[in-house]
């Protein structure tokens, strides 16, 4: 009787207690080290703490004369979603069509498969940035270099999700269109794109609200729009100006983000009604 | 023990959904509530332990000492003084699904153990021991490091009722113990739950008749928040009727009470 | 098949949002400035300076090391920085266990701090700290922030609401509730977003880095603005395998945390 009753020590509470003392230490002295190593000094962030309340002094109150006075500002705002949308929008049909060659089901023969699949890889992998760097190198600075380097980072993030999801379609409704003589490329379009539709909206909704953010912040390196705004005011120090284009940035988000939950939800619900 | 007295809830509209509630329940006795769905008997129950505020009426709690708790006046330090001796075997998906089993069981000492030594320290050694005791009473000492949400319906059930004897109350409240369940592992919960209440006295909402004729000592039946019915189990044909309103309602009875089934 | 099937009719209800939507890419692409000529000749030009990029200068390799450990160790220590801090949050800002007027204002910051790109953060500390990791490492921080602490208060609003009665029926009081049962019912998928954030702080760290948070990314923007466009391309590399080696290492892990539920 006693032996059945005796706690496992795995889960006895004086052990746990323990490894949780350990485990906690460890983190911290990780956390030290690696501040250690970034020559860090997390008291110089209370040290210098009167930095931070002089900019903020300087900050407020923020410049909201700037969204009247300065009508290049609206133009920036505009900018910047048109960034986004095109990218996401160019991004996806892009990626559309690589995952139909990518897939194993649609690809029209394995090296081609295995070449798109590895690309998608790559491009998923980059980092924006790189790809920004090299088109202002090559394209110029401006809105547009920004516009392809999001197209480019949406066929990463698409193409992948794309392609798992064309994997995963019910092969039976082609199977039966074909059957009845249909021409592969309407195999896709009748019996693969109905299938895959919601998995797309909603990647496609996803992929732009990031690419909202994205498209602010290439814009700090020279890609236009809002983001430019906001670093020319930082670089000028004009930091009430600054604060006007941040709190228009913030405001944008959100107000994009309901605006896409809405027609996302509105999709959905018609998805829903069809069914 | 526990005295109900006079206990009343009004919904917002106006509408009584329990009314004028009396009733003692005795050291030894294994009452089971009983009522179609919606006569208030999960109402009574979460009123007793005070998770809803009630119109009027007292809950009081009698100690062997002698000291009483309510719960129905209470609030703050002193609810949770007479939360902690009631033992509530709520419905098994109750528990918290990604804690192992023992933790779940020590939960139930939360009402004596300080707030601070729950964030800075947690349960004790000798806390654990009397845990997996109460786990060994119920037959899941070897299920004590298995995360919760993995147990079948029975299992976490039985967990459930572990948590409720590790709590050391003055008597157990049981929400529908057995609902949900099959019949064997009905069976084998009523098992756990007859000698229990011989410690201390049981009062428990059930769906199934059957099962309340054969192990509890009384049966207090509600319809529509009030008490219709308070006595022998032994319940007859019409009186079943009675509680259930229509025979439509009325849980199937025909199927003849199986033998006891031994685990 | 016959002509009648083609009918305006049919069609009526998709051309118009068809031309809205036509309008609507045409502005967009005016206001991004494209232009084909623009296209072709990027084309042209960046092929001949792939010829700048490549061969990679493997001889800056050794001196990439250091820049791409700090960019890791950026993402080590922002991550569970945020991830603690999102606790607070992600607690405040839960209608089942907060007050209103708490959950209003942690849902206001979370939502703020979600609008703001980590770039833009970014700028701001780097405003008041100076170039250097330490701004890098508290943007990062705040940007994770926001993004689980929203997470943590929607997993935790979605909590069967009897769990907490039942841990509350046996005396425990709020903050024992919060401890026994609401923590360890989302420090899991807690865990799992972290991970997830650590992946997306990785790549967000390289952009940061080349405004001048440290790590990979400011070598990189230094090289090509250096013009040393064979040294970039070791930077580019490099920071392409940590991107990848980070999700390979985040898929493994929620993988696991999700398969086995935890203990403790």
């Amino acid at each position: 009787m006693a032996a059945a009753v005796a706690v496992p020590s795995s889960i006895l509470p004086s052990v746990r207690f323990r490894r949780r003392i350990l485990l906690l230490a460890a983190s911290l002295a990780a956390l030290g080290a690696g501040l250690l190593y970034l020559k860090i000094d997390p008291v110089a962030i209370f040290r210098d703490f009167h930095y931070v309340v002089g900019l903020l002094d300087e900050m407020f109150p923020p410049n909201l004369r700037l969204l009247w006075v300065k009508k290049g500002l609206w133009l920036s705002v505009l900018q910047t979603v048109a960034m986004a949308f095109l990218g996401t929008l160019v991004g996806a049909s892009i990626a559309i069509v690589l995952a139909f060659l990518a897939s194993v089901n649609t690809a029209p023969s394995r090296p081609v498969r295995l070449i798109v699949r590895t690309l998608l890889a790559t491009e998923r992998c980059t980092p924006n940035i790189v790809v920004l760097l090299v088109l202002l190198v090559a394209v110029g600075i401006g809105p547009f270099a920004a516009m392809i380097s999001l197209c480019i980072g949406s066929v990463g993030m698409f193409g992948k999700l794309f392609a798992d999801a064309i994997e995963q379609v019910d092969p039976l409704p082609g199977e039966a269109i074909a059957a009845a003589g249909a021409a592969p490329l309407q195999v896709i379009r009748y019996a693969i794109l109905p299938q895959i539709a919601p998995s797309i909206v909603a990647n496609v909704f996803y992929a732009f609200d990031v690419n909202l953010r994205l498209a602010v912040t290439l814009g700090v390196f020279g890609g236009g729009g809002l983001g430019f705004e906001l670093h020319v005011a930082r670089s000028v120090l004009r930091y009430k100006d600054m604060f006007a284009c941040l709190i228009l940035v913030m405001i944008l988000i959100n107000v994009m983000e309901r605006i896409a939950d809405f027609f996302r939800r509105r999709l959905f619900l018609r998805e829903v009604e069809l069914r | 023990m526990l005295q109900v007295n006079g206990l009343c809830k009004r919904l917002p509209d106006g509408r009584a959904i329990l009314s004028d509630l009396n009733f003692r329940v005795e050291k030894g006795e294994f009452v089971a509530l009983l009522g179609a769905s919606g006569a208030g008997k999960s109402m009574t129950m979460r009123a007793i332990v005070g998770l809803t505020s009630v119109g009027s009426g007292s809950v009081v709690f009698t100690g062997e000492t002698g000291k009483t708790y309510t719960t129905t006046t209470a609030s703050g330090k002193e609810l949770r003084r007479a939360r902690r001796n009631i033992g509530v075997i709520f419905q098994g998906c109750n528990l918290v699904r990604r804690l192992p089993v023992l933790d779940n069981v020590m939960i139930g000492r939360l009402g004596r153990i300080h707030p601070l030594r729950s964030w800075l320290y947690g349960f004790t050694d000798r806390e654990a021991t009397e845990a997996m005791e109460a786990l060994d009473r119920v037959g899941m000492a070897d299920f004590a490091s298995r995360v919760t949400g993995s147990l079948s319906g029975g299992e976490m059930q039985r967990v459930a009722i572990a948590r409720a004897i590790f709590q050391r109350p003055l008597c157990y409240l049981a929400d529908e113990p057995i609902a949900s369940l099959d019949p064997k592992n009905a069976e084998s919960i009523m098992q756990l739950l007859q000698p229990l209440a011989r410690e201390n006295p049981i009062l428990g909402a059930f769906h199934q008749p059957e099962m309340v004729m054969r192990y509890c000592t009384r049966v207090i039946a509600l319809r529509k928040g009030k008490i219709i019915y308070d006595g022998s189990p032994r319940l007859d044909a019409a009186e079943l009727a009675e509680i259930y309103g229509s025979e439509l309602n009325r849980p199937a009875l025909t199927m003849a009470a199986p033998a006891a089934v031994e685990r | 098949m016959n002509l009648g099937d083609f009918s305006l009719g049919r069609y009526r209800r998709r051309v118009i949002p068809a031309a809205v939507f036509v309008a609507i890419v045409i502005g967009a692409a005016l206001l991004c400035e494209v232009s084909f000529s623009d296209f072709v000749k990027g084309i042209v030009k960046g092929l001949s300076l792939l010829t700048f990029f490549f061969p990679p200068d493997w001889a800056a390799f050794p001196e990439m090391i250091r820049p791409a450990l700090v960019t890791i160790v950026i993402c080590l220590i922002a991550t569970p920085i945020g991830a603690a801090f999102s606790i607070v949050f992600g607690l405040a800002g839960a209608r089942n266990i907060a007050p209103d007027w708490l959950r209003l204002v942690s849902r206001s910051i979370i939502a703020a701090e979600r609008g703001l790109p980590e770039i833009v953060t970014l700028l701001v500390l780097v405003a008041a700290f100076g170039l250097g990791p330490l701004a890098g490492v508290m943007a990062l921080a705040i940007g994770s922030i926001g993004m689980l602490g929203k997470l943590l208060a929607d997993a935790i609003e979605e909590i069967d609401p009897r769990i907490l009665d039942a841990t509350a029926a046996v005396g425990a009081t709020h903050w024992q509730v919060i401890r026994h049962a609401v923590l360890p019912e989302v420090l899991p998928s807690l865990v799992a977003n972290s991970i997830f954030r650590f992946e997306v702080n990785i790549r967000a760290s390289v952009l940061l880095g080349a405004v001048g948070a440290g790590g990979i990314g400011y070598e990189l923007n230094a090289a090509i603005n250096q013009l040393e466009y064979s040294r970039a391309t070791v930077a580019a590399l490099l920071s392409l395998l940590l991107v990848f080696l980070s999700e390979r290492l985040s898929d493994r892990l929620r993988s696991r945390i999700i398969g086995a539920g935890r203990l403790g």
